[in-house]
């Protein structure tokens, strides 16, 4: 399969300005083996994935990599080579990036849980790419910050919580694999007292849902969810409070997305580079041209790996920083793709154009939660001062 | 057989894919090293289907030379972030110089006009909100051609691209204006649910709603010159004021002891009850609704409402992001007002000068002009910053100070009359600052 993008041969190359990690060790090793993978059956597979190919096994030869774990503590916090990661893999194909920032903050649940249940052997395979597993927190996270109400609901009963409820749109998931998710605990009267988060084993007695076609990133495995009386054990809570889990996790879920933004951005730069020998001509009347775009880049990886080496702060002004950054992401994914199919044309314009593709791309980055919209309701509500009531 | 001739390329012209001979086409049968006239002519187009007739040789042209142009958005005009005094000083400022030049204000609060120095005196006078309005933002941004994001926070600033994001979406610039002011620096222990701050209209607007029904016992924490001033306005206002300051006696940073005790006289005259070497530990609310301000010496003491008058802080966050020099606010130079960044000035509560803050109404609209001739590239001598002259908005008893008192000047009295007290600071031998407490003239 020809991808339009790569109308002259393509050709592996650096990634201009990607982080070099401070230490040499296994950093460079685990970026450039991730980096082969991207650039060799990913690039090739990008297309069909977008149709609706679920790449697992790519995600199990990155989770052998060391792809999918960079940022646990067991293996050093090192959250810039994920964002490092995911940008390569983002770069070639995004819904594969969006999956692995999916199992990544799975990871992240797990680890931070503090759940003996969790952390051990599950962990290990989740890690490692032996098993996998997605986010089911855009729901939640929107229903935390008072933008829509939670989707599920969870009555305390011996041993545990019974969960019912219907959840849309969950990728990353499919029978005998798991998400993170959380519900809100009801009592007798019907009142929420507080929200629990939790493992959910996609086990048979639950129901996945088809959902309605989307437009591109097909390949992401993305299910309804539906519930009634599913059983959580204790050996399944992530967070029981959920609400002070998350405000620690927060940040690091949203800065970890910053690698789909980078990663779509730097593709799309690299599809205007490759038609500048014959289209540079007439392609400098384009607003958008690649020099610019690419500085502006770089400047936004070095400010997220920036952000990145402290993932865990919970200051206001850290959290607006990185909402900031990721509304910078999303803002310059779009504007970066649709300049790529602008300087291609028609060719990047072809069903299997790499341009394209890139566009409906862009846009899920721009709208997966948070979307931009959802980071300035968030950052309007953190900048306002509070005053006596 | 060899073929020395060098691999050519050749472009098809319907959709630009390059048949490179060295490479050849695999995927169609064409082994690399394939020679164009070698290529059967039913051979089509990989990738669009036209067939070999279609392709011409491909010359690769001259690189386009990058063209210099400043990256970011073009002709968008001038942005001034804040609607505070300075904010639509600047914005007054450029619309007198030029009427056609696009500007943007973006403000977090709702953009009215006011008088920030009235904020001090207003609940005596018994106004409230609407009575403070000189001109609503509408009306104002109307007059001056103006276009006006209301509760609108600015979240980040790229200035190498020339971008400001905004939380109602992301603004190009050719020149922008930060007059963001400054904010109530509140210690842990006076936590923001349970204390008003007046450093707008809006904080003060909320204070005032809660005491429009009838006197109440208020506690006004600090006693620097916005401190005494409420003080002063609402002990007038009918309240039952207790002022809480760290030092023996109120304006302590700016008074000698004997000047500071006359303060004190007077506050105590108008019914302030002053609690010297107060530090509060704590502010807890009471079922009852009321609020129990905890000293650090275990006193409690029981009001309706506290107000924290405890000094203003520039928030770093944009600066430090943006990379602007930062240093207890945004450096500025001196003259131009400009910041370390290019085409983005600031002005006002934000800035300091010579790494001081100088939160002041008077040089704003000195301040502004300048910004407004820098930006729009017009002759300028260029703003001259001198400290200005402090009045406090004490009625009982006025206080006007000249120049800035050092902690190790020294202190002379010159004149000691029953109506007022002047003195004047001196170091080695110059005057420094002089100070007039009570002004039989001036008197309000």
């Amino acid at each position: 399969m020809i991808d339009a993008a790569t109308v002259t041969p393509s050709r592996s190359v650096p990634v201009p300005g990607m982080p070099s990690p401070p230490l040499p060790d296994s950093g460079v090793g685990l970026l450039g083996q991730v980096e082969q993978i991207a650039a060799g059956p990913l690039a090739e597979m990008a297309g069909r994935i977008d149709q609706g190919h679920y790449p697992l096994e790519i995600m199990a030869s990155l989770g052998r990599a060391g792809g999918l774990g960079a940022h646990l503590s067991c293996n050093g916090q090192r959250f810039d080579r994920a964002i490092g990661a995911m940008e390569a893999i983002s770069r070639r194909c995004g819904t594969t990036g969006f999956l692995v920032w999916a199992h990544d903050v799975f990871g992240l649940y797990l680890e931070q849980s503090g759940n003996p249940a969790l952390t051990g052997r599950f962990l290990e395979r989740h890690a490692s790419g032996a098993s996998f597993g997605g986010t089911a927190l855009s729901n939640p996270m929107k229903a935390l910050s008072g933008i829509e109400s939670l989707a599920l609901r969870a009555r305390q009963v011996p041993g545990g919580y019974r969960v019912s409820g219907t959840l849309p749109w969950v990728s990353h998931i499919a029978h005998g694999q798991y998400c993170g998710a959380i519900a809100g605990v009801e009592g007798a009267d019907g009142s929420l007292s507080h929200e629990i988060m939790f493992v959910l084993h996609c086990r048979d007695e639950v129901q996945l849902r088809q959902c309605p076609v989307f437009s591109g990133m097909e390949g992401s495995s993305t299910w309804s969810i539906v519930l009634k009386d599913y059983f959580v054990s204790k050996d399944d809570l992530i967070a029981d409070p959920a609400r002070p889990f998350i405000a620690r996790i927060k940040a690091a879920f949203i800065l970890l997305q910053a690698g789909m933004a980078l990663g779509v951005s730097q593709g799309s730069i690299d599809s205007i580079r490759e038609v500048e020998p014959a289209l540079g001509h007439v392609n400098q009347h384009l607003d958008e041209r690649p020099d610019a775009l690419q500085a502006e880049l770089d400047d936004l990886r070095e400010r997220a790996l920036t952000l990145a080496s402290t993932p865990f702060e919970t200051s206001r002004d850290y959290l607006l920083e990185v909402l900031d950054a990721r509304v910078q992401g999303s803002e310059l994914a779009l504007r970066a793709s649709q300049s790529a199919l602008l300087h291609q044309g028609a060719r990047g314009y072809l069903m299997s154009a790499a341009p394209q593709r890139r566009i409906r791309e862009a846009h899920f980055v721009a709208i997966v939660t948070p979307a931009i919209k959802h980071l300035r309701w968030e950052m309007a509500r953190l900048m306002r001062e509070e005053m006596p009531s | 057989m060899s073929d020395e001739r060098a691999w050519k390329q050749y472009i098809c012209r319907a959709c630009g894919l390059i048949y490179d001979e060295e490479e050849g086409d695999p995927d169609s049968g064409l082994a690399p090293g394939t020679r164009f006239e070698d290529i059967p002519d039913d051979w089509e187009c990989p990738l669009c289907g036209v067939t070999k007739a279609d392709f011409e040789p491909f010359e690769k042209r001259e690189p386009v030379e990058a063209v210099a142009i400043e990256s970011g958005p073009r002709r968008t005009g001038v942005v001034v972030v804040g609607a505070g005094l300075a904010g639509w000083a600047a914005v007054e400022a450029l619309r007198d110089l030029d009427r056609e030049l696009p500007i943007t204000l973006v403000t977090a609060c709702d953009g009215d006009r006011y008088h920030k120095p009235e904020l001090s005196v207003a609940l005596s006078r018994g106004l409230d909100i609407a009575g403070l309005v000189k001109e609503s933002a509408v009306e104002a941004a109307s007059r001056l051609g103006v276009q006006l994001l209301v509760r609108t926070f600015v979240t980040g600033l790229s200035p190498a691209q020339r971008r400001l994001r905004t939380t109602r979406g992301t603004l190009g610039y050719t020149g922008l204006v930060l007059a963001l002011g400054a904010t109530p620096a509140l210690p842990a222990a006076l936590a923001p649910q349970h204390c008003w701050r007046v450093n707008d209209l809006a904080g003060w607007g909320g204070l005032q709603r809660r005491l429009s029904d009838g006197p109440v016992r208020v506690a006004v924490v600090g006693g620097g010159m916005i401190g005494c001033e409420l003080a002063e306005d609402l002990a007038r206002a009918g309240h039952a004021v207790s002022l809480l300051d760290r030092h023996r006696y109120p304006l302590a940073s700016l008074l000698p002891e004997n000047a500071g005790h006359r303060l004190l006289e007077n506050q105590r005259s108008l019914g302030i009850a002053f609690r010297a070497e107060a530090q509060v530990a704590a502010i807890e609310p009471l079922a009852s609704g009321e609020r129990a301000v905890v000293l650090e010496d275990g006193e409690r003491l029981v009001v309706d409402q506290v107000v924290a008058a405890t000094g203003l802080v520039t928030e770093p966050r944009l600066a430090r992001q943006a990379g602007l020099d930062f240093e207890h606010g945004i450096r500025v130079d001196p003259h131009t007002l400009q910041t370390s960044a290019p085409d983005v000035f600031a002005l006002g509560d934000c800035i300091t000068i010579d790494d001081a803050p100088c939160r002041f109404i008077e040089p704003l609209a000195r301040q502004a002009e300048a910004i407004a001739h820098a930006l729009l590239g017009r002759a300028h001598p260029g703003y001259a910053h001198a400290a200005p002259v402090v009045r406090l908005k004490t009625r009982g008893l006025p206080i006007t100070l000249h120049g800035r008192p050092v902690p190790e000047g020294e202190w002379v009295i010159l004149n000691d009359g029953p109506q007022a007290l002047q003195m004047e600071q001196r170091l080695g031998g110059e005057v420094v600052a002089t100070l007039q407490i009570g002004a039989a003239r001036h008197a309000a």
